[in-house]
């Protein structure tokens, strides 16, 4: 910098401030290389849900618009799962693609945080959904052209605002109640999108981190914050999609508890919600118009579910015979890949009802509560449910193989564009 | 007796997955019309698995095989199919089948490194014996004896599986099932 100062008089002043300016944009971007792309690369070496994410990515690679589409994850040591918002990143990679052309930035890149106690596990980590539902919405506003998805959305927001005139009058108010129905909106979009996406599993996995947050306490289920809507209205809202999606009847045969906890809390009215520290009127126009346009945006943007749910009911029993035999989740005989969804799903399910027996069967009588056995089984469970969701990507990568190209020597790598680490 | 292949068979695609008899050999990744790719006579061909354990330079200068080291020993890699991982000239590495197996109670079996990558100089397995009823992915026990670094693709063919039957069931031989999907280390 202090020698760019020093240019000699012959280059113009102008010319001297664009180029001190290229290298502040450098630094940031090399300060951003060091807070997000290294840990980034990195992480694969961490214990992550590797093929969790990997079928989540290609769900999203696979919607309308979002071609290309990467999301990459980082841990954090606090318990919260949060998307990094990507659109400043991307606007500080376009300023240094000006004058490096070749430092060229993915055009859809997410960045989605887990908490490192989370790590490992399959079944919490579900709520990765919900972050991508966070990253796919932040796309689609920064593709608002009057005529998008979002533009209907956006205006049913302003008319929830506008029908309060003395909100008009206090600009602070005003400006706390745009946050708020901006979150709330978000929250909800992104709890149908990964019900889409992933089924009642999601449901399952949001019941067990809000349980492990403390956020199920009957005060805090019909509170919406300054930033979440309440849990009830949270699970209402899945209740209704699952319903209509074809899910709730698929699952009709397991009540666990959390399935009858989220019935229960689906069932308060409406009427009981409150708001915490925020003004109260904005809930009544949030529920009749907001959400009403939220789930129209939804089923706009993400795929069709009633497929997913048909395919579960199909595979069901033979994912949870394997699982209750200890055995990773396969079809005999080996015809077809198993669906990741239908997979995920089973297994939670199963985990939900069936999983005091499996521990039973190989440990013993009256063993069920041990905590130490229990999280030793846990594990195994995932372990075995991960294994048959990557086992599924790879025969359909394998399948995908044998068709495009010659095929290959018997020893030979199973991909001709090697790529090493 | 060595299990031949049609036996294999009848065990995997036959006798329900709760059948004491079963055979899980899981995933089975072969060309449909080319059984022979994975299938030999008495034998089937196991591929390599993505997840690695590396070894890490101790801060002792010695491996104490207690539980402390067992954790602190090795950096655990995962490596999408497609990739490759490289090993050094004389190094040794922990990886695991792709295949999750689960053995019937009346059938043990061994695991062989394949001619073909022996000729490479890469020894696969020093621990070959797998008991009746066992389940899970193998671990292997992978050493680059040679002069020169190696690619390792996981998805590639790397050893073969060998079944054997027990004459008395073993079913009253108390074996604990793993049911490990990964490479591990035990102490």
């Amino acid at each position: 910098m202090k020698r760019a100062g020093e240019f000699p008089s012959s280059i113009a002043a102008s010319r001297v401030a664009t180029l001190l300016r290229n290298i502040r944009t450098f630094k940031a971007l090399l300060r951003m290389v060091h807070t997000l792309v290294k840990p980034t690369s990195d992480a694969h070496t961490l214990t992550i849900p590797a093929p969790l994410i990997k079928v989540a990515c290609t769900q999203l690679e696979r919607m309308e618009g979002m071609d290309g589409a990467k999301v990459v994850v980082l841990l954090t040591p606090q318990l919260m799962y949060f998307q990094r918002p990507h659109t400043n990143v991307k606007r500080l990679a376009v300023r240094v693609q000006r004058f490096i052309p070749e430092a060229t930035f993915p055009p859809r890149l997410g960045f989605i945080e887990l908490p490192y106690s989370q790590g490992p596990s399959l079944f919490t980590n579900l709520v990765i959904y919900h972050e991508i539902g966070h990253f796919v919405y932040e796309e689609l506003s920064g593709q608002s052209n009057g005529t998008s998805p979002v533009d209907a959305l956006e205006s049913a927001r302003t008319e929830c605002l506008e029908a309060f005139p003395e909100l008009q009058a206090e600009p602070d108010i005003r400006a706390l109640a745009e946050e708020m129905v901006e979150s709330w909106t978000q929250e909800i979009f992104c709890d149908l999108f990964a019900l889409r996406l992933v089924g009642p599993a999601f449901t399952f996995a949001l019941v067990e981190i809000l349980a492990m947050l403390d956020s199920l306490s009957r005060k805090r289920t019909i509170t919406f914050d300054q930033e979440h809507p309440a849990p009830a209205c949270r699970f209402g809202e899945h209740v209704k999609l699952l319903r209509e999606d074809g899910w709730w009847e698929k699952i009709s045969h397991i009540s666990p508890e959390q399935k009858m906890l989220v019935e229960r809390l689906a069932d308060i009215p409406s009427t009981d919600y409150k708001v915490d520290e925020g003004p109260e009127y904005l809930l009544a126009p949030f529920l009749d118009k907001v959400i009403p346009a939220v789930r129209a945006l939804v089923r706009q943007v993400a795929p069709e579910a009633a497929p997913l749910a048909e395919k579960f009911a199909e595979e069901r029993r033979t994912i949870e015979e394997c699982l209750g035999v200890g055995v990773v989740p396969h079809t005999n005989p080996p015809t077809a890949a198993l669906n990741p969804v239908s997979i995920i799903n089973s297994a939670f399910c199963f985990y939900l009802t069936s999983f005091p027996s499996v521990v039973t069967k190989f440990e013993g009588e009256n063993v069920e509560n041990n905590v130490e056995i229990r999280s030793k089984w846990t594990k195994k469970l995932e372990d075995w449910t991960m294994k048959a969701i990557e086992d599924s990507q790879v025969r359909t990568q394998f399948e995908g193989m044998q068709t495009d190209g010659p095929s290959k020597e018997r020893n030979s790598p199973p991909d001709a564009q090697p790529a090493g680490r | 007796m060595v299990l031949p292949k049609k036996e294999i068979l009848h065990r995997m695609r036959n006798l329900p997955v709760g059948d004491p008899q079963n055979l899980v050999i899981t995933p089975l990744l072969y060309r449909k019309e080319k059984d022979r790719d994975i299938f030999d006579a008495e034998s089937i061909d196991l591929r390599l698995g993505c997840y690695f354990l590396l070894p890490k330079t101790l801060d002792q200068p010695y491996f104490s095989p207690d539980k402390r080291s067992a954790t602190s020993l090795h950096v655990k890699v995962h490596v999408p199919l497609g990739e490759f991982l490289v090993v050094p000239a004389h190094q040794t590495i922990l990886g695991a089948t792709l295949e999750f197996i689960k053995l019937p109670s009346d059938v043990c079996g061994e695991v062989l490194t394949k001619s073909s990558v022996a000729r490479t100089f890469v020894v696969v397995e020093t621990a070959p014996w797998i008991h009746p009823q066992y389940r899970g992915c193998l671990t292997l026990e992978i050493a680059n004896v040679s002069n020169t670094p190696v690619l390792l693709y996981p998805g590639r063919l790397i050893c073969q599986l060998v079944l054997m039957h027990v004459k008395e069931d073993a079913a009253v031989v108390p074996t604990q099932p793993t049911g490990a999907v990964v490479p591990i280390l035990k102490t």
